[in-house]
């Protein structure tokens, strides 16, 4: 550095000092001078430092008023002159011979020009490749945005108790559920996704049957990771070391009109107990905060639903109003709190059949999840803020 | 195809005299074929309505139409004086017909026929074929349908109806002469160059009819496999009922695009009653009976079959891109149809 310093201040010695005053008279009052610390620092004398001090701002004073010279003139030029037509330098393009009527028809009535056409849509969105229970990796990390955004910006969510998850292995999570359109599923999997440190996604949940069979909701959750409830579907992905979301309430939990917010209902019959006891997963309670509050149903229509293959029609302050639209759910303060996992392998895989043994392990499971909510319930503030 | 081992993982010797019931279908024309290479048999029987085009040197074809009343006494009278030791029934439509009577006739009726024969002249092994299509398409199916699981294809539909009764009667025949050796081949939906079922005829259309917003999974197996299957069946003592299934499910809107074919979706209530109305005007491969399977899952576990050392050639993708291939071929009329 000082090397480099030393050899740039050596030229300017054979320069007078009468030379640089003259320079410096010359130099507009506008441009202040600005002492480079360093330069002067490193010079080697004291009487050329005052030179080279000099020097440098009369050179810093001409590149100055030169780039202000050239920046009028391009304006000058820019205002008085009207810009060239772009294509006049460039050569003549070949007109394009205009589309005759029988061209057009020729295209329009050709079966075949559409069959490609529409391979070729169809293609655009294109499954890659699905894993045996339909898990679509490139269609999931194409929606990895939206829900990233939806999971950052829209419900902004916080994650709380997240170490304790077991950090190895198969768990059970159990979640309450809630919202017309349950995306709660879809938030737990973003969430569980940040958290992971595999490579390939792991959490898969399990979705009700009116949900999973409904036309486009079935087979897109499919793809991003959704599997029809049930006891075999959930213990072969244990079995394949896949953390599976549970969501016991079921229909009941999306169904729930708005004054029922945060009251679980009745946990199934207890399937996810006996999964756990028979295949010795640990459960992890989860709850929700916020989901009850983005799409609040009034009230449920059951004369309607049955044209539309749904088991009622959601009545929601936006939705049959709105159209679809009211379907977008509102940007509440999400908060997922996860519990201290719970162990049944002492219970031992028999225990399956004990029924009340199920009964009371389930109940203990949905008791700690409405506490932890009621808790939640209480200390939040704003439904929007948190 | 891979050579099978010699040895015998238990004590039954492999069969050396075989007989074929429905030697002219697809599966008895090619299991002839497969079996007149095979130096270990001796002796091939081949019963059809017509001699089979697979017969060799080996073989000596019976024309018995298994339709005709009696023709179990006639059959057990050729299983007794050929001294058959195993019999393979293939005896069965791949395509729903419009002539319910008839069908019910050749696969239900004929199925037990050929069922009796087989006990009255005690054959040691019995080899059938299903189709993982009988468990139904049901929103209640798991991911995976496993061997025990009950077959619960609509009744109404006489394509499923005769061959749930078929294979009935078929394990009717295990548990009432243990002597016999019965072992009974679920095939998963088969693809192929040349094999002429209802599921490459669905899939020959330039325009696919689907239903809107479903895009079910679909396992594929290749015809190449199902043949192997059965010579694997024949020659390893495996009793019971397997699944044999390709490898890997791929969704329809996949299998369609993968088939070189245009999916046309069409909402529920609009194909339902067009599907009726071509059916009736028999200007479509199956009745809406079908439809469930392209809106539900109706895929089969084959992992008992693996187990079994009953090995593919294929994955369900590679059995469709080798069908779409030849499709391809056939677009171009570069290959003739396949025989149906």
């Amino acid at each position: 550095m000082s090397k480099k310093a030393s050899n740039k201040g050596r030229p300017s010695a054979p320069w007078s000092k009468k030379e640089a005053e003259k320079r410096a008279a010359e130099r507009p009052e506008s441009v202040a001078p600005v002492p480079d610390a360093r330069e002067a620092e490193v010079a080697p004398a004291p009487q050329t430092r005052e030179a080279v001090l000099e020097e440098v701002h009369a050179l810093e004073a001409e590149l100055e008023v030169l780039g202000a010279k050239i920046h009028a003139e391009h304006e000058a030029r820019l205002r008085s002159a009207p810009p060239p037509p772009p294509l006049a330098a460039a050569p003549a393009p070949i007109p394009a011979p205009l589309p005759s009527m029988y061209d057009a028809s020729k295209e329009v009535l050709s079966t075949n020009h559409f069959t490609r056409t529409w391979s070729r849509d169809a293609l655009r969105s294109k499954v890659e490749d699905v894993d045996d229970m339909g898990f679509d990796r490139p269609f999931a990390d194409r929606i990895a945005p939206t829900l990233d955004f939806l999971h950052d910006r829209w419900f902004r969510v916080e994650s709380h108790g997240s170490e304790s998850i077991p950090a190895n292995g198969p768990c059970i999570f159990v979640a309450n559920h809630s919202g017309t359109l349950p995306v709660d599923g879809l938030m737990l999997r973003v969430v569980l996704e940040k958290l992971s440190t595999r490579e390939t996604p792991d959490f898969r949940w399990l979705a009700e049957d009116d949900v999973f069979h409904f036309p486009f909701v079935g087979s897109t959750l499919t793809r991003l990771g959704a599997v029809r409830a049930c006891q075999e579907n959930a213990e072969r992905l244990l079995a394949r070391g896949l953390r599976v979301g549970v969501f016991p309430e079921g229909l009941k939990g999306i169904g729930k009109l708005f004054r029922d917010r945060y009251q679980l209902q009745r946990f199934g019959r207890g399937g996810f107990v006996k999964l756990a006891l028979r295949t010795g997963t640990p459960i992890v309670p989860v709850s929700i905060l916020g989901g009850e509050e983005t799409q609040p149903m009034l009230a449920r229509l059951t004369f309607f639903a049955k044209l539309f293959d749904v088991p009622y029609v959601p009545v929601t302050p936006t939705f049959p109003l709105l159209g679809p639209a009211g379907l977008v759910p509102a940007p509440t303060k999400w908060k997922i709190f996860f519990g201290e996992p719970i162990d049944l392998s002492a219970h031992g895989a028999e225990a399956a059949t004990d029924d009340l043994l199920v009964s009371q392990l389930s109940e203990r499971v949905r008791s700690e999840i409405q506490g932890t909510l009621d808790r939640a319930v209480g200390e939040r503030k704003s439904v929007f803020f948190g | 195809m891979t050579p099978l081992p010699s040895s015998q993982p238990s004590g039954r010797p492999p069969p050396r005299v075989i007989a074929v019931v429905g030697a002219t279908t697809f599966f008895g024309e090619h299991l002839l074929g497969v079996l007149e290479e095979d130096p270990r048999v001796d002796r091939i029987v081949a019963v059809g309505e017509k001699t089979s085009p697979g017969a060799g040197a080996k073989t000596r074809s019976y024309e018995l139409d298994v339709t005709q009343p009696g023709s179990e006494a006639r059959l057990a009278e050729i299983f007794a004086t050929e001294a058959i030791e195993a019999v393979v029934h293939v005896g069965f439509l791949q395509v729903p017909a419009t002539a319910a009577a008839w069908a019910h006739e050749y696969e239900s009726v004929g199925t037990m026929r050929v069922v009796v024969a087989a006990r009255k002249a005690s054959v040691g092994k019995f080899v059938g074929v299903s189709n993982t299509w009988l468990y139904g398409a049901l929103p209640s199916n798991p991911n995976f349908l496993d061997e025990k699981r009950d077959l619960r294809a609509s009744r109404s539909e006489p394509f499923f109806a005769d061959k749930i009764e078929a294979e009935a009667k078929m394990r009717e025949l295990a548990e009432k002469s243990p002597e016999t050796s019965v072992t009974i081949l679920r095939f998963s939906p088969i693809v192929g160059s040349t094999i002429d079922n209802l599921h490459t005829r669905w899939l020959s259309r330039s325009f696919v009819p689907t239903l809107l917003g479903h895009d079910p999974l679909f396992q594929f197996l290749h015809e190449i496999d199902a043949i192997a299957a059965l010579k694997h069946a024949l020659f390893r003592d495996v009793p019971g009922v397997y699944n044999i299934v390709g490898e890997g499910v791929v969704p329809l809107s996949l299998a369609i695009r993968l088939a070189g074919r245009t999916a046309i979706p069409l909402p529920r209530t609009l194909l339902r009653p067009l599907v009726s109305a071509l059916w009736l005007a028999e200007l479509a491969e199956g009745s809406e009976a079908f439809l469930p399977y392209l809106r539900y899952l109706c895929v089969a576990d084959g992992s008992k079959a693996a187990l079994a050392g009953f090995k593919r050639a294929y994955t369900s993708r590679e059995a469709l891109l080798d069908f779409g291939s030849t499709q391809r071929l056939r677009d171009a009329r570069q290959l003739q149809e396949p025989r149906r």
